[in-house]
């Protein structure tokens, strides 16, 4: 067992607390390419993640990565998330994951 | 009142995975007597509370004063060793990783263990064991996640079963910072009172706020606070004592409100005591 190195849940808000560490979001994707994907947060705002994406990709997106700025993401596991994924739960969840409920992830 | 329709126990404990039950029957029971009931919950969890348990101690497992016995968790399988009996499952749900073990005595069992690859996402149901102090789930069943909203579910299900354990069964919290928040053990305990009004959690946090209009006066003034551009500008966030002082409201009152803005997703802590407005 080990929780050294945890992902923390992020929207697009978020990002910015946790430059230079681990974070996992999902992103609805607007375009992408051989080395990118741009996307939407599940609180709207634009990030890119740099990687080599999965060819194909879903609506949604989800990274897990190291937060380089507060709108990029260097990503290392990338998974589809299909095309029916509820942002606002998500959306919702990053904010508990990051406030009140912290404990429980970090 | 639509908040009134929501029925947080029916929402929450579908399939009658709520780690007490017997508490729901009989609240006014001592703690301790519930203890067997207890040991045979499911409790949801997630890694990183799997380990603060670890630091505990080792002779009695337990959170939030609930026996940690059976546990689900859901996250990615980033490992697999497959040996004859067994296969070892290394499971990483964001906040940490664990290894599970899958025994493999008949066919059943290894077209299950077969169906998990490198990269799935799963739910694990198993057991909490303790060999050697090193921690390890006995699973009896692992699936691979077919719909992704379940990963959101798990942990927001993780939260509620904690703020249940913590809050709603009143007294017994490991977490004093979290009974002074609004809707503590108070509610709580009218709640055990009246059975018929179920455990809808949420409706009850709705309801009070909604009723009590000096708070969400204080919360709205609170929030304009935060939202003005020079608050939204500072890394750090505001200090409770500093929104206290400018808007002339007692500590304690802005405390109670930003934790339970908080709570509500409205503002987060940046560091201790300093808060700020989520959606800058």
């Amino acid at each position: 067992m080990d929780i050294s190195s945890p992902a923390a849940f992020v929207n697009g808000g978020l990002l910015r607390m946790h430059v230079g560490r681990k974070v996992r979001t999902v992103l609805q994707v607007i375009r992408s390419d051989i080395a990118s994907v741009m996307g939407k947060s599940t609180d709207g705002f634009q990030v890119v993640a740099k990687g080599s994406p999965p060819v194909p990709l879903t609506s949604y997106v989800e990274v897990i990565g190291v937060a380089e700025n507060e709108n990029t993401i260097r990503a290392e596991l990338w998974t589809n998330f299909g095309d029916t994924f509820d942002g606002s739960n998500y959306d919702q969840l990053c904010r508990l994951a990051n406030g009140e409920f912290k404990h429980l992830f970090l | 009142m639509q908040a009134n329709e929501f029925d947080g126990n029916a929402a929450f404990s579908g399939g009658g995975f709520m780690p007490s039950q017997a508490t729901q029957t009989a609240p006014e029971r001592p703690f301790s007597s519930s203890k067997n009931s207890d040991a045979r919950s499911l409790l949801p969890l997630t890694v990183k509370q799997l380990k603060d348990l670890s630091r505990g101690g080792e002779s009695d497992i337990s959170i939030e004063g609930v026996d940690v016995n059976n546990i689900v968790l859901v996250g990615r399988v980033s490992k697999i060793d497959n040996a004859v009996s067994e296969c070892t499952f290394r499971v990483d749900d964001g906040t940490g990783w664990v290894e599970c073990t899958k025994w493999v005595h008949e066919h059943v069992d290894s077209v299950e263990v077969d169906a998990i690859s490198v990269g799935m996402y799963v739910r694990v149901y198993g057991q909490l064991k303790s060999i050697q102090s090193r921690r390890t789930v006995h699973t009896f069943s692992i699936r691979p996640v077919t719909d992704y909203n379940e990963i959101t579910n798990h942990f927001i299900e993780c939260i509620y079963v904690n703020l249940y354990n913590t809050k709603l069964r009143g007294g017994m919290t490991t977490q004093p910072r979290m009974t002074n928040s609004i809707g503590g053990p108070q509610v709580a305990n009218s709640n055990f009172g009246d059975p018929g009004k179920g455990y809808g959690y949420q409706a009850n946090l709705t309801n009070q706020y909604n009723t009590d209009e000096q708070i969400r006066g204080i919360s709205s003034m609170v929030l304009q606070y935060l939202r003005r551009p020079a608050c939204l500008a500072s890394e750090m966030g505001v200090c409770s004592d500093v929104v206290a002082r400018e808007l002339n409201v007692s500590v304690d009152k802005i405390r109670q409100t930003l934790e339970f803005l908080a709570s509500e997703g409205l503002v987060y802590t940046t560091t201790d005591d300093y808060y700020k407005f989520t959606d800058a």
